[in-house]
């Protein structure tokens, strides 16, 4: 299906805007306003004049050539280093921008697609600042749609000022913004955060595997939601005693509403070096982690539901107890003193 | 011969005339210049001798919104232009007449 092009849509073609970017990269040792100056109106010029058949000439003759008329000096030399990195960044920008708007309807609508939900990546990207600092920063958790930081309402809090700063930079209020007219550095600066913002998710974990396992070598577990906590200890397995005080393998616990009593896969007997981890039991494939004792095993990262190659086979440990004290459900009253007592 | 050389020398009068003339944008002042014969003169050089000359307050710019596509920017001349314009064409005239009758007649002693 042919999409019909009114004159309305291809009244700059996107070369000539590109040709203009070049020609300002040509002028970038120039300030701002004069550079604004020689080229103010040129787009609509040039467009008039190429939409009429005339080729477009090289950029930077034609930089040079309306430099002079225009009696401004020469370029000095080779471009300085950063006027140059500029450069870079403008020609970069220009191909990108002549590409996603150029004639195919696929990355004119994806452009257009992307460029509507920017205000969504502005939030996004704000929601990962605070998260990653959520991360560094304290003891390891699960990634939460409100970051916690460990203190109440603080991420909460946190994440409404990062959004709005967020917001306020995407809008250039904030910020001198993207595009040929701001300096460098706060171009590079935009750049590079962006750049982490879109990789620092690849290093946050929703299910306890990946990268973030070693902030928990470092940490207790007590940001762990799905810790079993006796008082103020995380419980990381249980060992049973039946009523004559020996030990019972394999019972499986169940709270008052029929929920399993179970402990964190995530789990830790020991965080130094000798990292070990809790091994689940199974329900055919489905690891159970209510059933105890549960094995344990050395595994410098993840957890054991994760089996990592070269890691050993799970085994008990011994329990902490060999055997406790007799008990009984009444009190045993020791009638022992009157007994001896008769011959 | 190569005219460019030549031009440059009269590329400011001539420009201040067309525009004096009637208010015009960029390509619409190198066109008129190209129909009036100059035909060699760039565009790079017209765009910026229009700048150079609001710069130097001989002509005032404003721009004209569209709806198709970016600005236009047009040109109108000013009091100091037009002096400047006087003040040239007189020179231009002398000037020509002078280089007319020099090479006509060759530099008899």
């Amino acid at each position: 299906m042919s999409t019909p092009v009114s004159s309305t849509e291809t009244a700059v073609r996107p070369e000539v805007t590109a040709f203009v970017a070049r020609v300002r990269s040509h002028l970038a040792d120039l300030g701002v306003d004069e550079r604004d100056e020689l080229t103010d109106g040129l787009e609509a010029d040039l467009g008039e004049q190429h939409a009429l058949g005339e080729p477009l000439p090289d950029p930077a003759t034609y930089a040079a050539e309306l430099r002079a008329a225009a009696g401004l000096p020469p370029a000095t030399g080779p471009r300085s280093r950063l006027a140059q990195l500029t450069a870079d960044l403008d020609e970069v920008r220009t191909r990108f921008l002549a590409w996603v708007q150029s004639d195919t309807v696929l990355t004119r609508t994806g452009w257009s697609v992307v460029s509507g939900v920017r205000p969504a990546w502005w939030v996004l990207r704000a929601w990962i600042a605070v998260t990653l600092l959520d991360q560094l920063v304290g003891p390891w958790e699960y990634v939460t749609l409100w970051p916690t930081l460990g203190v109440p309402l603080i991420g909460p809090l946190l994440l409404i000022v990062a959004v709005t700063v967020s917001v306020l930079i995407g809008q250039g209020r904030l910020w001198p913004g993207s595009g040929p007219d701001r300096s460098f550095a706060a171009r590079a600066v935009l750049v590079v955060l962006n750049a982490v913002a879109v990789l620092a998710p690849l290093t946050f974990t929703g299910d306890g595997t990946g990268a973030g396992d070693s902030y928990a070598v470092a940490a207790p577990v007590t940001g762990d939601r799905k810790a079993l906590v006796s008082g103020d200890r995380v419980v990381t397995n249980v060992y049973a005693y039946d009523a004559s005080g020996q030990p019972v393998t394999g019972i499986q616990l169940f709270d008052q509403d029929g929920q399993p009593v179970a402990v964190s896969p995530r789990g830790e007997i020991r965080v130094d070096r000798d990292r070990e981890v809790v091994c689940p039991w199974f329900n055919g494939t489905t690891p159970l982690w209510n059933v105890f004792p549960l094995q344990q095993r050395v595994q410098r990262f993840g957890t054991c539901a994760k089996a990592l190659e070269a890691a050993p086979a799970p085994a008990y440990d011994q329990p902490p107890l060999d055997s406790v004290p007799p008990v009984s459900v009444a009190p045993l009253v020791t009638a022992a003193e009157p007994t001896t007592t008769s011959p | 011969m190569d005219t460019t050389q030549l031009l440059k020398g009269v590329l400011d009068a001539a420009v201040l005339a067309v525009v004096g003339a009637e208010d015009g944008y960029g390509y619409d002042v190198l066109r008129r210049l190209r129909a009036g014969g100059l035909t060699e003169v760039g565009d790079a050089s017209v765009y910026g001798t229009l700048r150079r000359l609001y710069a130097a307050g001989a002509l005032t710019s404003y721009v004209v919104p569209s709806e198709e596509g970016p600005h236009r920017k047009y040109y109108g001349i000013t009091p100091a232009g037009r002096a400047q314009l006087e003040t040239q064409t007189k020179d231009w005239g002398t000037f020509a007449d002078t280089v007319t009758a020099l090479l006509e007649t060759g530099a008899r002693p």
